[in-house]
């Protein structure tokens, strides 16, 4: 892949593939202009930060579509760099890299809304990691609902994702709100019999199906057949599973009105305030990722552990392993390699904590704390390898 | 001991190894530490223990309940493993009722902990018993996604008391509070450190007060609740009378042994009698032959039996015992509170109370300790089938309220 060095391409082009290959970059027309009328205005910014900053802001205040666009298109290959690691990890799984890229662009809304613009932190660093998680995720989530009976899978799926699901499929709130008490009747009288066989559920039997159908009576004051509960449970199943594996369109590339960029006219004279609050991030932002010293407080928190923690860090960030794959390396359990890195990576947040409150006297919130552990994912990459 | 869950025998699976998955993507060797972030807390439970757990997850009125009293126990296994020690509360009378269960740590912090075996943890279910009951509320509520089939636990993601009371979504019919996962913190690495560096993080919202209920009001709840063919009886009735209910340990265990089948519990006659009871001990009530501790009071017939029960207050161990002494007018219970030590005292201003079950006070029912004394008591009559509450104060480790049945 080659990267885009223009500043209006960065915030207009999308990522065009051709099977698993990367084929080239195509313009969306409305956003090639909209970024040219905003350059015109302001053509002393020339950094991408400046301008994903700048629409962030006006994506976070003002929920706007055309700013999602460009930031959607700034964030490709952030996505595609993500998705090329997931690829990579995963390879034994089958899944190619863009498969992994439309599992997470298909995801970008949870990237701007998980992203704190106060932490100092770039949103691409943020974004990188964000992607590789919501891949992992997914996958996870596929793999495991691939394992399931239908009836092991509707015990294990949430209420919200069985609505979710059952919206999709476009049916009304009142059909919605009838099925979702079926499951839950479902869920109530019908439970695994076996110490661990909740994936492969069995069919429920005729005597439990009539209990559902009563359960069910009881809390609506209506009837509902038996075989009607069979045909309700299926179609919730299939509802679930079709979720997971969405049919992919070519809508990755938006397509918004032309009358959804009026307000550009007036940027220059009302978006002073706004530009004045960009300006003073950025600069917060330099101000972090030039702190040396925050690499230097993490690289020696990393060579004060212990060998084998340091070995781990090597083979899960530097190498790409699964921590499966370091287990059997290392010959321990994967609860140790697991436990091991959650420890790590509490000991590295830890020390950056103590610095940031006693050198930075920066008052910590969690959610600060979350961004951080985050982005540190990003810099434990770049670091080990 | 009677059995109504439906569930298979247990017997067999004491024996059989854990079954081995049968997916052939397992058998390709790809589980689900394939897709785990070092942000993850994964705990292993141990088969054994599952196997355990499984047998213990028995007693109760149907299906569901077992099922529900399965997963909780399988959380509490991970998270005793994680170090954290649980309280221990009345866990079997609150699972036949409610899923999950709370640990506290040593400086108070509270955890909820909710098992879930959701795949795609898109939300945190919480029940609105865990949030609305005061003394059910934590600090903290821990998803805990359970794998059953892979022997192990993860805690997904946590969120704060005060989150789940100003961000969530309440669901009136099936009464639960649900979080978004956008919403839930999944770094668990941030807990930990949000606790030592963000003290100024308030973990806790409000809760409306729940109802008062009388004695007469319980009873009437009890035995219409107390009909295990209500699967639900938490929707029956309003929630603030469903939680001052349940709140209550009396009457939550009155309805567990209802909704059982199960005869009274409680009866210490019956404990005295038949040296100790399964209920008995596990709420740290044993039995000893008078002669052993209570030189100095009058000896009656024979081979009389005291109960005891060993309490916390500061770290330090006391006894309470439960002697019965023979009058002529019928029998005199004595209730005594001595520090376990032989030589150890009682310190000033430490108080026992005895109260009537609908929590009356009558009269010379509390001693206090002016100045540091060897022993604190109060005697009662009872009339047989009463009950009696004891309190100590300061408030032992634990406390929860018991009714004793004479």
């Amino acid at each position: 892949m080659h990267s885009r060095n223009n500043i209006v391409e960065i915030f207009s082009t999308f990522l065009q593939f051709d099977a698993d290959r990367f084929r080239g970059w195509t313009t969306d027309a409305k956003l090639r202009r909209s970024m040219h009328g905003c350059i015109e205005q302001i053509p002393q910014e020339t950094s991408d930060n400046f301008w994903a900053l700048y629409w962030y802001k006006l994506w976070n205040s003002r929920s706007n579509r055309i700013a999602q666009e460009h930031l959607l298109a700034y964030l490709q290959e952030c996505c595609y760099w993500a998705s090329a690691k997931a690829a990579n990890t995963f390879a034994n799984i089958q899944y190619n890299l863009s498969d992994c890229f439309q599992i997470a662009i298909a995801k970008f809304e949870k990237v701007l809304k998980g992203f704190d613009v106060n932490s100092g932190y770039r949103l691409k660093s943020y974004a990188s990691a964000s992607f590789g998680s919501t891949i992992r995720d997914t996958l996870r989530q596929r793999h495991e609902v691939d394992i399931c009976s239908v009836w092991g899978l509707l015990r294990k799926t949430s209420q919200k994702r069985l609505v979710e699901s059952l919206r999709e499929l476009g049916l009304s709130e009142d059909t919605i709100t009838s099925h979702v008490i079926v499951w839950n009747c479902f869920k109530t009288v019908y439970v695994p019999t076996q110490v661990s066989s909740t994936r492969q559920l069995p069919r429920p039997d005729e005597k439990t199906l009539s209990a559902i159908s009563q359960a069910y009576g009881l809390q609506t004051s209506s009837t509902i057949e038996s075989q009607t509960v069979v045909t309700v449970l299926l179609m919730c199943a299939a509802s679930i599973r079709k979720y997971l594996y969405p049919t992919v369109t070519s809508d990755i590339v938006p397509v918004g009105g032309e009358d959804s960029f009026s307000y550009l006219d007036n940027l220059a004279s009302n978006e002073e305030s706004l530009l004045n609050q960009i300006i003073a991030t950025e600069e917060e932002q330099t101000k972090v990722s030039q702190q040396s010293e925050i690499n230097t407080v993490l690289a020696s928190a990393i060579r004060q552990l212990d060998a084998q923690n340091r070995q781990i860090l090597h083979l899960y960030y530097a190498e790409g392993l699964t921590q499966q794959q370091i287990a059997k390396q290392l010959e321990v359990k994967q609860y140790t390699v697991s436990r091991r890195l959650s420890k790590t990576k509490q000991t590295l947040l830890r020390s950056f904590a103590k610095w940031s409150q006693e050198k930075m006297h920066i008052s910590l919130t969690s959610n600060l704390l979350e961004t951080t552990s985050t982005v540190m994912e990003e810099w434990l990459q770049s670091y080990c390898s | 001991m009677f059995s109504p869950c439906s569930i298979s025998s247990p017997s067999s699976h004491a024996q059989s190894p854990k079954p081995k998955a049968q997916s052939p993507i397992i058998m390709n060797n790809i589980s689900l530490f394939t897709f785990t972030s070092p942000a993850d807390l994964i705990l292993e439970i141990p088969s054994n223990a599952q196997n355990q757990a499984w047998i213990e997850s028995q007693n109760f009125s149907n299906s569901a309940s077992c099922y529900q009293a399965y997963m909780s126990k399988l959380c509490l296994l991970a998270a005793q493993q994680a170090k954290l020690s649980p309280s221990t509360s009345a866990l079997p009378s609150l699972w036949e009722l409610v899923n999950g269960c709370s640990i506290t740590i040593s400086d108070g912090t509270k955890f909820v902990l909710v098992p879930t075996e959701d795949i795609d943890l898109s939300e945190l279910r919480v029940l609105q018993e865990w949030v609305d009951i005061p003394s059910f509320a934590g600090d903290y509520y821990l998803g805990v996604q359970v794998q059953p089939d892979e022997g192990f636990v993860r805690v997904w993601g946590y969120c704060t008391h005060a989150q789940l009371k100003n961000n969530s979504n309440y669901d009136a019919v099936f009464r639960t509070y649900s979080l978004d996962s956008e919403d839930i913190t999944t770094d668990l690495s941030v807990l930990t450190l949000a606790r030592e560096f963000c003290t100024q993080e308030i973990t806790r919202s409000e809760i409306p007060p729940l109802a008062n209920l009388t004695l007469e009001q319980a009873q009437n709840l009890i035995s219409r609740l107390g009909n295990p063919q209500v699967i639900t009886p938490q929707l029956e009735v309003p929630f603030s009378i469903w939680g001052a209910l349940i709140e209550r340990l009396s009457y939550r265990n009155s309805l567990y042994e209802r909704r059982l089948g199960l005869p009274e519990q409680w009866a210490v006659m019956d404990w005295l009698q038949n040296g100790g009871s399964q209920i008995a001990e596990q709420f740290g009530w044993g039995s000893s032959n008078l002669e052993v501790s209570t030189a100095g009071v009058r000896s009656v017939e024979q081979s009389q039996k005291n109960l005891f029960r060993q309490i916390t207050i500061a770290e330090q161990q006391y006894i309470l015992s439960i002697i019965p002494q023979s009058e002529a007018e019928g029998i005199i219970w004595r209730f005594e509170l001595r520090n376990a030590a032989t030589d150890g005292l009682i310190p000033s201003g430490f108080k026992l109370k005895l109260l009537g079950e609908d929590l009356q006070a009558f009269p010379n029912n509390e001693d206090i300790a002016t100045s540091s004394v060897q022993q604190l008591f109060v005697e009662v009559m009872l009339e047989p089938g009463e009950g009696i509450i004891w309190e100590v104060e300061p408030i032992p480790e634990n406390y929860d309220r018991e009714i004793l049945r004479f």
